[in-house]
């Protein structure tokens, strides 16, 4: 009993706890560095308040772009994209991968295109497909899509070819139909990859909006960035990275929620599989 | 003439009397490294009558499940045929039950919804067949595991759901592909005699295949035997044991004897195969 009472309580062990001390602890380390900063003589003669904010000052910068509607703005452009382009990319990205996995003859032709465009680097694309297309939404989204893409067609193959066939013989073998196959065992047990291949797209997706708007843009977050690091207002930059890193992780998140409530088995095999290894 | 009258009205009393035919049946595979065929059975032929429970053992690799999924239709055979009820087999249907030799569930369907997938295939309403999947998860003793998952149930569970799944198609032979293989010894024991309590209840007709030659005797009315591959049938052991069988069945002096003497034709069957490939210089 003694013992029980000495142990920290149970919430304050809690993962979720311990990350958000870790956060909170991180920036109040930022401002207390900059504070240090901000009282040495060093400060005004390198005008590093040109370079450097503190998470208050980003708060403040938040807080007047926020009141002048620009921040609104420049969001609703960067999710306009985001949205086009994602979406474009998972009407492309998951018809295309499961063709690859099941029409050999087409992978054979298509595979080389994918293999070349997914080792491609996005960012050298941009300018040139901003040359093209010129300022506006339909750059931005294109490189969008060209970012997402090829995670999805990758994930969705690996998906489609990795299902088991024990499972498709149970159809088979009580007289199922192709469709029958593929509407009740290939895409429920695909679900999990192709998923997963939207994960790892949203990143590559936030990353698109970024670089598209850098280098042709009148509006987004990038857009935002790169306009106030060019005038040496730190403070609105980090509002800027700060608002597209929470919109990346919440979209994450968000997905890992859409397929724990699609494919709520997935995660219990998962975590089974963890266990075995780990007794292993 | 007379003669080949006499020949074709024996052979449709035969077919008539019999539910499963199996005739010259030969298979062999195209292996990958070379063009020559690998022949893995060749001269099957026996016949199975309505409601017998047999068995087939044989050395491993040689090509029982197979055979198996021949009979289902899963695979194409060679030459030869299958017929049941006088009608050749060709493909898979609700006319076959399969049980799977690891459970094979849906993991994102529940019991019930797994064990419908039959009659769902066949377009049979689904709330109708979810009334129906009540008899037969009662009939494997699951009743109140409707709404679990597969992931939330035991293997021999699950094997119960497999074995629900096979028999709600209302099938004319049930295939079982060694269901209880996956098991630890004593559930595997009780799955058996639950197993032939089913059987007494639904009186079907079973094609089981196993490894294991004590659970084919205690099941089985009839025992076949094949040889090493390329598989022939070695011997047709028939199983006069009296009916209903306990568990304790197995420690009898005539069932033991049943046992040693299949045993000593597979070990026979292994050792040969063994020294062929000797002579070959394999090993």
């Amino acid at each position: 009993m003694a013992k029980q009472e000495r142990r920290v309580p149970a919430w304050l062990r809690s993962t979720r706890t311990v990350a958000a001390c870790s956060v909170i602890v991180g920036v109040g380390l930022w401002q207390l560095g900059f504070e240090g900063l901000a009282r040495s003589p060093y400060f005004k003669a390198y005008a590093i308040d040109h370079f450097l904010a503190s998470p208050w000052q980003v708060i403040q910068s938040f807080r007047e772009l926020y009141q002048s509607g620009e921040l609104l703005r420049h969001c609703y452009f960067s999710l306009l994209e985001f949205v086009y382009g994602f979406l474009l990319a998972i009407a492309v990205g998951v018809p295309v991968g499961f063709i690859m996995a099941t029409q050999k003859k087409v992978n054979n032709y298509l595979d080389p295109w994918v293999s070349c465009l997914y080792a491609t680097p996005r960012v050298a694309l941009a300018p040139i497909i901003v040359v093209w297309f010129g300022l506006g939404i339909l750059p931005s989204s294109l490189v969008v899509f060209l970012g997402a893409v090829f995670p999805i067609i990758l994930n969705t193959y690996t998906g489609i070819k990795s299902v088991r066939q024990n499972l498709v013989e149970v159809v088979r073998a009580f007289g199922g139909s192709s469709m029958q196959v593929f509407f009740k065992v290939m895409i429920p047990d695909a679900t999990p990859a192709i998923i997963a291949g939207l994960r790892l797209a949203v990143g590559r997706a936030v990353i698109g909006v970024v670089v598209a708007e850098l280098f042709g843009a009148e509006a987004g977050l990038g857009y935002m960035v790169y306009f106030y690091s060019q005038r040496f207002q730190p403070g609105p930059v980090f509002v800027g990275i700060v608002v597209l890193v929470v919109f990346g992780v919440l979209t994450f998140i968000a997905l890992e929620k859409v397929q724990r409530w699609l494919s709520p088995w997935y995660t219990y095999q998962l975590r089974q599989q963890i266990q075995e290894s780990e007794m292993a | 003439m007379t003669n080949a009258i006499k020949n074709t009205a024996r052979i449709n009393l035969e077919t008539r009397s019999s539910k499963l035919a199996v005739q010259n049946l030969r298979k062999s595979f195209r292996s990958q490294r070379s063009d020559a065929p690998i022949l893995v059975f060749e001269n099957i032929t026996f016949e199975v009558h309505a409601s017998e429970f047999i068995s087939l053992v044989g050395p491993s690799g040689c090509g029982k499940t197979t055979f198996l999924r021949i009979l289902d239709g899963l695979i194409p055979h060679d030459e030869g045929e299958i017929l049941l009820d006088g009608k050749t087999i060709i493909k898979p249907g609700p006319d076959k039950g399969f049980v799977f030799q690891d459970s094979s569930l849906l993991p994102w369907r529940s019991v019930i919804d797994n064990v419908i997938v039959g009659l769902e295939l066949q377009g049979v309403d689904k709330r109708e067949a979810r009334r129906k999947a009540e008899r037969y998860i009662l009939l494997v003793g699951l009743a109140g595991f409707e709404h679990h998952y597969p992931h939330e149930l035991s293997g021999g569970m699950q094997q119960r759901v497999n074995l629900a799944r096979a028999l709600i198609v209302e099938p004319q032979v049930l295939l079982m592909d060694e269901p209880f293989a996956s098991l630890d010894a004593q559930t595997r024991e009780i799955m058996q005699a639950e197993l032939l309590k089913m059987w007494r209840q639904t009186q079907k007709t079973v094609i089981f295949v196993t490894h294991q030659i004590e659970e084919a005797i205690y099941l089985s009315d009839r025992v076949v035997v094949f040889s090493a591959r390329p598989a022939r049938i070695r011997e047709i052991v028939k199983v006069n044991l009296p009916r209903p069988r306990l568990l304790s069945i197995k420690r009898n002096k005539d069932f033991l004897d049943l046992v040693d003497h299949v045993w000593d034709i597979i070990q026979d069957e292994v050792l040969k195969s063994m020294g062929r490939e000797r002579e070959e210089g394999i090993f």
